[in-house]
């Protein structure tokens, strides 16, 4: 049986700290159910791949950072892809990120969505 | 029954050392499978959720793929099958006490029961016995896990 293809399209960011947690539980979810996992980052999701950002994001007062839930994902062999068109919008350059992220533009969103049995967004 | 760092480790099952789980022929060629005691314990004791795939089910998973995920607030991850075989059914009690695996691992809370394809063959790559127990010590030691 052929794994199937999912995406995560994370456009939540500092600003709403308690919806940061789940896309990224939901990704390693999706990897432990044998799924070819890719999150793509864009409007302020791009924010939490930016270096030391989301060690300070707390979905829950007291509780694990955004960035104990996104190495998770990624150690479980998430793809990371952020939208160019993003880092302009927050002025971010390359080097200004964490590694492991690969940077694509808006086509590949929509490349990776028509490979993929099921997309969110969060 | 051995304690080997304060985990339970029956003698009598078959065990994917590396991925923590147990196996365990029934009677009419059934074999039943489920997580350790030290899955219990890496997974931070307490579980959100344990599901077993339900595309799984009547279908051939093969060895080391996942049957299930296990879901707590400390850990997110796959339920690997110890051998290869067809999914009969999950165990239903799971998912509404998903704790009885790691309360009972080896008895109510077991996690499936399989039709195996190659029993004969892979239950020699699995650890039982006296020398499974110590097989899974040396794990044990090696990564300084103990259940105490």
């Amino acid at each position: 049986m052929a794994d199937d293809k999912v995406m995560i399209i994370m456009t939540s960011g500092p600003d709403t700290p308690h919806r940061c947690a789940t896309p990224f539980f939901f990704a390693s979810l999706a990897i432990a159910m044998e799924n070819e996992v890719t999150m793509f980052f864009t409007i302020d999701g791009t924010l939490l791949l930016k270096k030391g950002v989301a060690e300070t994001v707390f979905p829950k007062d007291g509780g694990k950072p955004v960035s104990g839930f996104l190495q998770d994902a990624m150690d479980a062999g998430v793809e990371f892809l952020a939208c160019t068109a993003s880092m302009e919008l927050h002025d971010l350059k390359p080097e200004d990120l964490i590694d492991g992220v690969k940077l694509v533009g808006g086509a590949t969103m929509w490349q990776v969505a028509e490979e993929c049995k099921t997309v969110l967004t969060f | 029954m051995a304690i080997v760092r304060g985990c339970n480790l029956p003698d009598d099952l078959y065990y994917l050392v590396e991925k923590h789980v147990w196996a365990k022929p029934m009677d009419g060629g059934v074999v039943r499978v489920g997580i350790t005691a030290i899955a219990a314990k890496l997974s931070g004791g307490k579980l959100a959720a344990l599901t077993v795939k339900a595309k799984n089910i009547g279908q051939e998973v093969l060895q080391g793929k996942s049957l299930a995920t296990i879901e707590s607030s400390k850990f997110v991850g796959p339920v690997p099958t110890p051998i290869t075989g067809v999914v009969l059914r999950a165990n239903e009690k799971l998912a509404t006490d998903p704790n009885l695996a790691t309360n009972d691992p080896y008895g109510e809370g077991w996690v499936a029961e399989l039709k195996p394809s190659n029993w004969d063959t892979e239950k020699a790559s699995l650890a039982t016995g006296a020398a499974g127990v110590a097989a899974y010590q040396a794990k044990l030691e090696a990564e300084n896990i103990s259940c105490a």
